[in-house]
């Protein structure tokens, strides 16, 4: 099997954070979190994950510019590394043959569905 | 003045307490930003609310400050702490030995009564609609015989309750067929517990079933589940199992379902259930059965209901289904929720479906153990602690002259004290890893203390257990030591210390509790073999009990014969029931002068010699005679208690029956017997009435084997047997051991007073050896000074042990009356009891005397024999 080294939610955020490119940092990936998935996350919860996912060498990030809703203070602004990408399309496919796989749900079947 | 637009200022500063400062900027910026940004969508509460929300989540491992650098004083403080404790505890080794130790044994016996009792409180938990069963008991008051509650009721009752109550959501019955032969072809087992139960078991029960349909596996005759291990008792696997046929009283039985095998903790244990259609579906339809009571009924109640409003109602309920005026004075019913039923039925007679019941008053008196125990284990610690203070009253000295202030000394000292409790709970967990597999041995449970580390939540109580314990007995010694005056304490005079009144309270209070402990033991012991000796009225020992089919019935006197012929079997009989619970009770008719008795006594079928071999003594009239032809049936020899209540000027010759017996063709009362205790020592005898009906069937085979002949014995009746009776297997056990088993529960309620009673006193001798230690220690001068002056050894050693002496005694004239009246409350639970003696008490007392003086003996020896100019020379 492989190993795609991304829980559930990591994914999620890991891909937030390419969606948001120059905007991914905490608190936007969290609404955006929010905004996609309908679920509720705290700042804190969306934080650690980047932070762990930058300890794990999926993201990099540098301090960027600041504005007056944040009291002057900087935000820092994480960015997707060539080995998240990488990682992000292995577990993509993992799961796309795995749903190949499934008899039910054959890709076919989803496709002319309808 | 509060920014009226900014985040709340307490939780900006809470987060900034925390927070990793190289984080700070970016979190505060974010957090800021967010609040702005709920501050136009939402309320400005609301957005207050939520600034609280994320701060409380970034308390989160990466983003909190490493606690070394921001309590570097602490730690400092904790690590001096530590090695000053330490220096103290390896200082003294005995004395630190005798705290953790005797800690130790108590937090060990603490935490194994706390395994034993959750155990048994676990009983039935695991079904989920627990709250809302009940069990439907009945309150019997039949003419002539003891009032008694029984857990049986008649088969019609539920289906009735079902329609009549709204309340009534299900109901399920069980039938117990005890121990049948089962067979699939060649294969033949004696499965050990064969229950009918209805459809409905999985609609109120949560028994796991592995393998069928739980909504129709008992929806059809002639369908039976089988536990797992019944299963495989057959079939390679369960699945092999499934939709296949085992043979039973010579019928065939689909199997419609596999069920997990039933956890250890369900007081309804079985290994094969037959579906309760098979006997409802035919020409004896038994929901239509009223009078007879032989099942169990469970009702799932809605959560609402009322449950005294609904036994209100059952009087007029049983009327409208029983056609007698008297039903309900015979007859009480009752409710009795499911999370009673195995640890509060004691009273209950004929609960046959009630796996390793237990006398739940038994569980407080544990709690009550545990906590004396712990309270002799704390006892010495406070008083070992705050004998040996004058030992650091230069340490205390200095560093009050240093500039502690009393709060850090205290600190200090409830530090150690966690600290010696945490080392003790260390041994107790390891003692306690020793030491429980023998406790299951004796106790026959299967007690761990594995789970206890699997469950957060009661491992945290231990722990707290243990930190509350170490800073509770900490706080007294603590405060002591802090208390001195400097002044005094610095210039070495006279400290302070007089006679030490809390310390012989204390004293008082651990040897009143060992001396109650031990009384207790005494008595629980007298009791029990008092139950095991006393003349039952019948001969227990060298009889061999074998389970009889229909075959061995057909066979009886043949293998009778078979068996009278060998030197060792010393008689033969045979029973419908066993000796040991109550028997079954039905109508009984006298014809006196008054006219047409009716009575309900207990009822027996016996063999011809039944009497002869079991050593029944007959008071007046016959026994039974295979040579009288009217003994079948219509002869009946009833026990004294019986006698007595009927009243009758000539009770032999009398003219009685069955209640089911025409007028006028009734039997004959041929004998009285002595009463014997064919039930329990617990309930008073009932009136009984023995009768022979070889055609009814006996269920059990009774053998008398000489002593010291049983291996040769039980050989000879297997030989036999299996000759005879090829259809069943030989399946024995001895009358002695099933008494065993209806004793159970006392016996291991005395093992486990006794032991405890043992750790009691051993606890309370090692604190008394330390004490008598320091205190002599302490007497050093004055005793050289003594022998100086002439004093002899004796004199010396009577000196030194006159105080503990005295304090045991007083201990002793406190506990007395407490612990009589105890001991009597708890013999009230039998109807055969010893009188208590008092000199037991007395012997208790002499004993913790005795050990407690011989204890002591070793210091106070010592001091007295020791050299006058080494003591003198002292300091």
């Amino acid at each position: 099997m492989i190993e795609t080294r991304l829980g559930e939610f990591e994914e999620v955020i890991l891909l937030l954070t390419g969606i948001l490119g120059e905007e991914a940092y905490a608190y936007k990936v969290a609404e955006e979190f929010e905004l996609q998935t309908g679920r509720s996350v705290s700042i804190g919860a969306v934080h650690s994950t980047l932070t762990r996912l930058e300890e794990k060498g999926f993201l990099k990030s540098e301090m960027g510019k600041s504005t007056a809703e944040r009291g002057g203070r900087r935000k820092r602004i994480y960015t997707i590394t060539a080995y998240g990408k990488k990682t992000l399309a292995a577990a993509r496919d993992f799961k796309q043959s795995l749903w190949e796989q499934f008899p039910g749900f054959a890709t076919s079947k989803l496709s002319f569905g309808m | 003045m509060e920014d009226k637009l900014g985040p709340p200022r307490l939780a900006q500063k809470l987060l900034r307490a925390f927070l990793r400062e190289d984080i700070a900027e970016e979190v505060e910026g974010d957090l800021d930003e967010k609040f702005h940004a709920d501050l136009k969508s939402k309320s400005k509460h609301k957005a207050k609310l939520n600034y609280w929300y994320q701060t409380i989540n970034y308390l989160r491992p990466f983003a909190i400050k490493k606690i070394n650098r921001y309590k570097v004083m602490n730690n400092y403080l904790f690590s001096n702490y530590f090695k000053i404790s330490t220096r103290n505890i390896f200082k003294h080794k005995m004395i630190s030995f005798i705290n953790v130790f005797s800690l130790a044994v108590g937090l060990a016996a603490c935490v194994a009564i706390y395994l034993f009792v959750s155990d048994e409180q676990s009983f039935d938990a695991f079904h989920s609609k627990k709250e809302n069963i009940y069990r439907l008991d009945e309150v019997q008051k039949f003419t002539g015989t003891n009032e008694q509650k029984v857990a049986l009721s008649m088969p019609g009752m539920g289906p009735a309750i079902k329609r009549d109550f709204p309340e009534v959501k299900s109901y399920v019955r069980f039938w117990l067929h005890g121990k049948q032969l089962i067979t699939k072809d060649d294969t033949k087992q004696l499965i050990e517990n064969v229950m009918v139960a209805d459809s409905t078991l999985f609609d109120v029960f949560d028994f796991v079933l592995i393998q069928g349909d739980i909504n129709t596996c008992l929806d059809r005759p002639l369908t039976i589940l089988l536990t797992e291990s019944t299963a495989l008792k057959f079939f390679k696997n369960s699945s092999d199992a499934l939709n296949n046929t085992v043979s039973w009283d010579g019928r065939d039985y689909q199997i419609t379902g596999i069920l997990k095998d039933i956890p250890e903790n369900s007081h309804i244990q079985f290994d094969a259930l037959l579906s309760m259609v098979s006997y409802t579906s035919g020409e004896n339809n038994v929901n239509n059965s009223w009078g007879g009571n032989w099942m169990t009924t469970y009702l799932l109640l809605e959560p609402t209901a009322d449950i005294s409003a609904m036994e209100e109602k059952f009087p007029s309920f049983l009327s409208r289904y029983i056609d007698d005026p008297e039903i309900n004075t015979t007859y009480k019913l009752f409710l009795q929720s499911l999370n009673e039923v195995h640890l509060a039925s004691n009273d209950i007679e004929h609960d046959y479906i009630n796996y390793r019941k237990f006398n739940g008053s038994y569980l407080t008196i544990f709690y009550i153990i545990a906590a004396f125990i712990l309270l002799i284990a704390a006892v010495n610690f406070m008083n070992l602690t705050t004998a040996r203070a004058s030992h650091r009253w230069k340490e205390i000295g200095v560093r009050k002259s240093v500039g502690a202030r009393n709060f850090q000394l205290f600190g200090q000292f409830i530090f150690e004290s966690v600290m010696l409790s945490a080392f003790a709970l260390v041994v107790a967990l390891l003692l306690d890893a020793l030491f429980i597999p023998m406790l299951n041995d004796l106790i026959g449970r299967k007690l761990s203390i594995l789970p206890l580390f699997q469950n957060g939540w009661q491992l945290s109580v231990v722990l707290a257990g243990t930190l509350s314990l170490g800073i509770l007995t900490g706080i007294y010694p603590s405060f002591y030591m802090t208390s001195f005056d400097l002044s005094r304490v610095l210039k070495g005079g006279n400290k302070g210390e007089g006679k030490s009144v809390l310390r012989s309270t204390l004293v008082v209070v651990q040897f009143g509790l060992a001396i109650a402990m031990m009384v207790s033991t005494l008595i629980v012991i007298q009791q029990l073999s008092f139950m095991k000796e006393s003349d039952i009225g019948f001969d227990k020992d060298q009889m061999l009990l074998v389970n009889m089919n229909r075959e061995a019935n057909e066979k009886f006197e043949t293998i009778k014969n078979e068996l009278q012929k060998q030197s060792m079997i010393l008689g033969v009989t045979a029973s419908g029931q066993r000796l040991g619970n109550n028997f079954h009770q039905w109508g009984f008719k006298v014809i006196a002068d008054t006219g047409v008795l009716s009575i309900t006594p207990s009822n027996v079928n016996v063999d011809y010699d039944y009497l002869k071999v079991y050593g029944i003594e007959v008071k007046e009239g016959r026994g039974f005679s295979k040579d009288n032809l009217t003994d079948n049936g219509y002869a009946f020899v009833i026990n004294e208690s019986f006698a007595n209540e009927l009243r009758l000027k000539e009770t032999v010759g009398t003219k009685a029956g069955h209640g089911w017996y025409d007028n006028d063709s009734l039997g004959t009362i041929i004998g009285v017997v002595k009463d014997f205790n064919f039930n329990s020592l617990h309930y008073k005898v009932n009136t009984l009435a023995l009768v022979v009906h070889p055609g009814w069937g006996y269920s059990e085979l009774s053998v008398k084997i000489e002593k010291g002949r049983t291996e040769e014995g039980i050989a000879a009746v297997k030989k036999v047997w299996d000759e005879q009776v090829p259809s069943y297997p030989f399946d024995y056990t001895f009358l002695d051991a099933h008494f065993e088993e209806v004793y159970r529960s006392d016996k291991q309620m005395s093992a486990v007073v006794a032991i405890m009673a043992g750790l009691s006193i051993l606890i309370s001798c090692i604190g008394l050896f330390g004490l008598a230690a320091i205190t002599i220690e302490k007497k050093t001068k004055e005793i050289g000074v003594r022998k100086v002056l002439g004093a002899t050894e004796s004199q010396i050693t009577v000196l030194l042990s006159r105080n503990f002496a005295m304090l045991i005694a007083i201990a002793f004239i406190i506990v007395s009356p407490i612990t009589y009246i105890a001991l009597h409350g708890w013999l009230e639970s039998f109807a055969y009891r010893i009188n208590i003696n008092l000199l037991v008490f007395v012997l208790g007392g002499v004993l913790a005397l005795a050990i407690g003086l011989l204890t002591i003996s070793y210091h106070t020896l010592r001091s007295a024999r020791a050299n006058p100019v080494k003591a003198l020379r002292y300091e």
